[in-house]
């Protein structure tokens, strides 16, 4: 049947295949250089039998302590042999429909899922099968760069498609799915992954019935769990204590999927893989750092979960945090995860923890703009009337270490706010006896370098550097070193889940987040929240579609910081 | 507050000044300011800026259009009682500073006047904190400026955007204003030459952009000197020919070039009799009038005639009561010793600040640019030394050979014709310590001390080539030695490539290479930085085993499609871990709309206002002769053969083992640029 199905492979996935090959190896650090010599080489190599190859790298990474995986000289055998069964606990939810439904179907299109695999849906509605994969069928698209085939997978894929319906709480349920999936892996060396997409509070009740009930017996059993891991530090450590009865760490992967974008993904490369990035990155050159996120919208009468944490355990507390940590920290030994996790938690340890003087938080109220009115958070008919969550929040936070020392980190995330987007910033010291100091006139601070990694939309990295304007007179201006993702490929950018359940998948750990990471997190904001919590502190109110509360600024003020977003040529 | 408005050394023409308040800064409104303007230090020394008494000023306001993009005029207010105090009763020469206080009524402003000379400007804010960012005045502001009549302010639109102009008759005294004639200065450009190939392609044209843009003098000359019998109408007819109007502003193209051409004069005469040039001094002064004259003297010349032209200019058509400069273009001598006898021949009669050696290179956009890229970004001067640099590549390269006038490059030779000069004066623009200040003599006398610093060049690191016919797709291509005036033995280099090291504690072991040819594969001039490999590259084994492609790489294209950029590696979007090379780039004819000015507008008008920054000094000349003069005498003493490469190929292989024995591989010629 493989080879059968070489047959059908529209050429350019041979493209995609060897990148998968190459990736497959990066665990093993045997990462080589791709070349399209190596693409055949790979085409006809013993490896070709298993459309899995990345099932090999996973086996032999996880070998080690948890699981009793046959190992050594039948690893080619075995190859032909494994299977892995993803559970969806939580299928009918909108998060399984929006993104993980789809993002596995990507992941089969583009051949990188092994070539038995089975995907069931468990939740408590009572569905067949087909009713789950027409509710799927809806979701998934096709790449839109190769639209060949893609009713055929998409076909193809559905099949492999299942549904179990029972409780969250009940091991006897799972215990059903558990022979549910014997059945479809047919005897096959056994890897199961469980991705939870289920309120927080049942994780244990879920965990604990498919770690007794439907564990794999020959393969790893892994388990995906997703924010909010916790409300504040002892939340969070009572739910990793209480997952570590029935699972060991290896087992959980604590996804954050900003760590899968693409850019912030990049964000190691620059530094890492550039010379010229690397001696500008500390104290000594950097002035500020500015991570914000911004969504144009507000809750739009989904804020039941929200009004329960708000934007700084929703946003800054895991996604910013994190890339500050992967923007911050020293340069890790070798790229393994364990490596670059270390240096996460050194970075975030660290940080001095944050006090409500740094920190301003806002709601957003109703505004009505040409005619058309938007609601106020409290408006909301789901969140409570005198809800002081914040919708916004803006913190300037330090790192107590030789590199970053004075360095303000600013990080600013809202709703329904002018506009979308996610970007670092980094914004450099003044040129010390600036020649061109008249040039600028007083505001020096228009006239610093500015490096911009833009997350989303439209994927990007440029750098600000002052020019001559062309011309007989001497005048200076702003002008942007560039690279916008989408000239310079033009191919689509894998959405974050996809690249996140494969690394699942193959057991790759770098882009999860380890309990001690999540507990330095935490630490960093717990006091913070309970002061806020306790003194109810109120938010400061902004217009719906503005840019946010005044309080901002001034805050950054406090630090001498300007925001880069809000200036006249972000 | 004060702020210092003009800095001496930049030519402020017409200085307007545009001040951007910021609203985020706590100015209290309406903050009072006060502008305040001094006579420059040499102003004394120059009667014709004799005030005017009458003081008046014009206020108006921007358009509705301006003021929705927060832009607000500030203006001199329609005071009753003078806000400025009448120069005149005060001070005849200007010595004391002029105040004028101005009413700010909105957050974002801009107050712009206008003067032909430098002066010193400050501002101050007395109610308020901080606050005023004067910027130097834009092009379009400049433009209509030059087009509003003295005593009246107008509001022109152009491309659109309307601007206010205000014209104060303050500085009117600072312009060359012809109701003003009897103390008025005027300048007299003469190209000496002015038959030949360069004055019609290059000067003139360049002459005329300058007075389409209005940077000239009001009131100017122009007279082409030559040995061929010519009437004024003769050389108009062909100076005409080669004008041509800035793409971006048509307007009035013809009515310009009439008015221009009406300002151009042809004199006859021999390069070496004075009695000739007594009669152009005769033509000239009719033409100044009583004006104070400048003159500038541009030798389009064979420089055996330069000592020639230079002693009859001095002696019997120098300025009487302005001054006189004359401008000379390379070759500059052909070694040490007769670069030396000329500057000395023309020290004769002439002051060094009267000589002006052009290097045209020197004018062109990105290599004005290197300093600004060097000294007012933060992220490139951490880099810019032995520490992060591995390489430094200047390449220059034609798609064509001499084409039948290889009579003076045959007794040059590609080193002398580029090498020594052009790439030289980059390498060291590029590699030059942060002078004290931006003057001229601060910036030549870094680059004296890097030239000074510098490697004498041996024989072994420079590679010397020489192009053979070629035949692709049916055409042939000739040979250097084909030209017909060129000699058929000769062994002169139309191709050379070198590697220089500068011997100081920024550069020690840092190879420049420089490479410089003719007819080959493409035409253009680049500065390409490549850095160094990462030390303990994490993503080493995402790289292969070829390294040096995963350095990064700072490339400067001087030409054609000027552009700036930076080689990164950077992860291929996609699930795998694959890095590549990708620009942040910077191309200027994305950026920057306005056509870029030629570098002889720049040299020129830099010429006529004294500025000397982009100019080479006797000392910069002789120390850069001084690291070539060995080598082109051993050159040719030993007759040493240069290697043969096809017309049109990429230049003999020579280059890449010279590149090789210092471990660099040239830039322009790796599967990507």
């Amino acid at each position: 049947m493989t080879i059968l199905r070489f047959h059908q492979l529209p050429s350019s996935l041979s493209i995609a295949f060897s990148s998968r090959h190459e990736r497959s190896f990066s665990g093993s650090s045997e990462l080589v250089a791709l070349t399209p010599r190596r693409n055949q080489c790979w085409r006809y190599s013993p490896l070709k039998s298993s459309n899995g190859s990345p099932l090999a790298g996973a086996s032999w990474k996880d070998d080690g302590k948890e699981m009793p995986v046959p190992k050594g000289p039948d690893i080619g055998s075995q190859l032909t042999e494994n299977t892995v069964s993803i559970t969806v606990v939580g299928a009918s939810g909108d998060l399984a429909k929006k993104k993980i439904f789809p993002a596995l179907f990507a992941l089969y299109y583009e051949d990188y899922l092994p070539q038995h695999f089975t995907v069931f849906g468990y939740a408590r509605s009572k569905l067949t099968d087909d009713e789950l994969r027409d509710t799927i069928s809806k979701t998934l698209t096709c790449r839109v760069d190769k639209r060949e085939n893609c009713s055929d997978k998409m076909e193809q894929f559905l099949q492999r498609c299942f549904y179990h319906s029972g409780q969250y709480g009940s091991e006897v349920d799972f215990c059903e799915l558990d022979n549910k999936l014997k059945e479809k892996e047919e005897g096959k060396t056994a890897n199961r992954l469980f991705y939870l997409s289920i309120p927080p509070n049942i994780f244990v009740d879920v965990v604990r019935g498919a770690s007794r009930s439907a564990s794999s017996l020959k393969g790893w059993t892994r388990f995906i769990v997703e924010k909010p891991f916790g409300r504040d530090s002892e939340s969070s450590s009572e739910l990793t204590r209480c997952l570590k009865m029935y699972l060991t760490e290896e087992q959980i992967f604590r996804i954050d999927h900003y760590l899968g974008k693409e850019l912030v993904e990049n964000l190691s490369v620059l530094r890492f893989a550039n010379l010229v990035f690397e001696p500008l990155w500390s104290r000594n050159y950097i002035r500020n750092v500015q991570l914000i996120f911004s969504e144009d919208f507000g809750t739009e009468g989904r804020g039941g979960y929200f009004d329960h944490y708000g934007i700084i355990r929703d946003i800054m507390q895991n996604h910013l945090l994190q890339i500050l940590a992967l923007f911050a920290m020293e340069t890790p030994v070798s790229l393994d995860a364990e490596d670059i996790r270390n240096e996460k938690v050194k970075v975030l340890r660290s940080m001095r923890v944050l006090k409500l003087d740094d920190v301003v938080v806002g709601q957003y109220k109703g505004h009505t703009k040409g005619g058309k009115s938007f609601p106020a958070y409290t408006d909301d008919p789901t969140v409570p009337k005198g809800s002081l969550t914040p919708t916004f929040a803006a913190a300037a936070l330090f790192i107590d270490n030789a590199r970053w020392d004075g360095v303000p980190f600013l990080m600013k995330a809202g709703k329904a706010l002018h506009r979308r987007g996610a970007e670092i910033r980094v914004q450099f010291r003044h040129v010390p006896g600036n020649l061109y100091k008249r040039k600028f006139g007083t505001d020096l601070d228009k006239a610093t370098n500015e490096l911009v990694i833009r997350v989303q939309p439209n994927e990007a990295i440029y750098l600000k550097i002052n020019n001559k304007v062309p011309g007989l007179s001497m005048r200076l201006d702003s002008s942007n070193l560039n690279l916008l993702y989408s000239e310079r490929y033009p191919r689509e950018i894998p959405d974050a889940y996809e690249r996140l359940l494969l690394d699942a998948i193959e057991g790759e750990r770098r882009l999860f987040i380890r309990s001690d990471e999540l507990d330095a997190a935490w630490a960093i904001f717990s006091p913070l929240l309970r002061e806020l919590e306790e003194k109810k502190v109120v938010p400061e109110l902004y217009p719906y579609g503005s840019r946010g509360p005044v309080g901002a600024h001034y805050l950054a003020a406090k630090y001498n910081v300007r925001w880069g977003d809000l200036s006249d040529s972000s | 507050m004060f702020l210092y408005m003009s800095d001496p050394l930049v030519r402020v023409r017409y200085a307007a000044c545009l001040f951007l308040l910021d609203p985020s800064l706590s100015l209290s409104w309406p903050p009072r300011i006060e502008i305040e303007i001094r006579p420059p230090r040499n102003l004394l020394q120059s009667p014709s800026l004799r005030p005017r008494s009458k003081t008046q000023t014009n206020t108006r306001l921007f358009s509705e259009r301006e003021r929705r993009k927060k832009l607000m005029a500030v203006s001199f207010p329609k005071c009753p009682s003078s806000p400025l105090p009448p120069l005149q009763t005060r001070n005849r020469a200007w010595s004391s500073p002029l105040c004028a206080p101005i009413q700010v009524g909105d957050s974002s402003k801009w107050a712009l006047f206008e003067t032909t000379k430098r002066c010193h400007l400050s501002v101050s804010a007395t109610n308020g904190g901080s606050a005023v960012a004067p910027v130097e005045p834009s092009k379009k502001i400049q433009d209509s400026g030059t087009k509003t009549t003295p005593t009246d302010h107008s509001t022109k639109v152009e491309n659109g955007v309307p601007q206010t102009v205000f014209s104060s008759n303050e500085f009117q005294d600072l312009k060359t204003g012809p109701n003003d004639s009897g103390r008025e200065s005027t300048v007299s450009i003469t190209v000496v030459g002015a038959s030949g190939d360069l004055a019609k392609k290059k000067i003139f044209p360049a002459l005329f952009a300058l007075y389409y843009e209005g940077f000239l003098p009001k009131h100017f000359t122009i007279f082409g000197y030559a040995r061929s019998k010519m009437t004024d109408a003769e050389l108009r007819e062909m100076v005409s020919r080669t004008l041509n109007c800035r793409i971006d502003q048509r307007e009035n193209c013809d009515a310009k070039m009439e008015e221009f051409l009406k300002r151009c004069f042809y004199h006859s005469g021999q390069y070496d009799s004075e009695a000739h040039f007594v009669e152009l001094d005769k033509k000239l002064k009719q033409h100044e009038g009583s004006r104070i004259s400048n003159r500038l003297y541009y030798l389009s010349i064979p420089p055996n005639i330069f000592l020639d032209v230079v002693k009859c200019t001095s002696l019997a058509a120098s300025s009487e009561n302005g001054w006189t400069r004359v401008i000379v273009e390379k070759p500059f001598g052909r070694d040490a010793e007769s670069s030396a006898a000329l500057t000395r021949g023309l020290k004769q009669y002439l002051h060094e600040d009267q000589i002006f050696r052009i290097d045209h290179y020197l004018g062109k956009e990105l290599v004005e640019n290197l300093s600004v890229l060097r000294f007012s970004n933060l992220v490139f001067e951490p880099l810019w030394s032995r520490q992060y640099i591995r390489n430094v590549q200047i390449i220059f390269s034609e798609d064509f050979g001499t084409e039948g006038r290889g009579g003076y490059f045959d007794s040059y030779g590609i080193i002398r014709d580029i090498m020594q000069n052009h790439l030289l004066q980059i390498v060291a623009l590029f590699a030059m310590e942060t002078p004290t200040s931006l003057e001229a003599e601060d910036i030549r006398n870094e680059k004296v001390k890097v030239l000074r610093s510098m490697k004498t060049l041996e024989i072994d690191d420079v590679i010397i080539g020489q192009y053979k016919s070629h035949t692709r797709g049916g055409v042939v291509y000739p040979g250097y030695t084909d030209d017909k005036t060129v000699p058929n033995d000769s062994l002169t280099p139309t191709f050379a490539a070198a590697a220089l090291f500068i011997n100081n504690a920024r550069w020690d072991g840092v190879p420049f290479l420089m490479k410089a040819g003719k007819a080959l594969h493409t035409k253009r001039a680049e500065i390409r930085v490549q850095f160094r490999h990462v030390p303990g590259n994490l993503y080493k084994k995402c790289f292969g085993t070829d390294l040096d492609r995963a350095t990064n790489e700072l490339v400067i294209r001087v030409q054609p499609d000027e552009a700036i950029y930076l080689k990164i590696n950077n992860k291929i979007p996609g699930l795998g871990m694959r890095l590549d090379r990708s620009n942040l780039n910077l191309h200027y004819a994305a950026r920057y709309s306005k056509e870029i000015p030629c570098a002889y507008e720049r040299l020129l008008l830099d010429a006529i206002e004294g500025e000397r920054r982009l100019f080479i000094r006797s000392d910069e000349l002789d120390a850069a002769w001084a690291l070539f003069t060995p080598l082109l005498k051993e050159l040719e003493e030993k007759r040493i053969a240069p290697e043969l490469y096809p017309y049109g190929s990429r230049g003999p292989v020579g280059a890449h083992y010279l590149a090789a024995k210092y471990n660099v591989r040239w830039g322009d010629l790796g599967a990507e640029h």
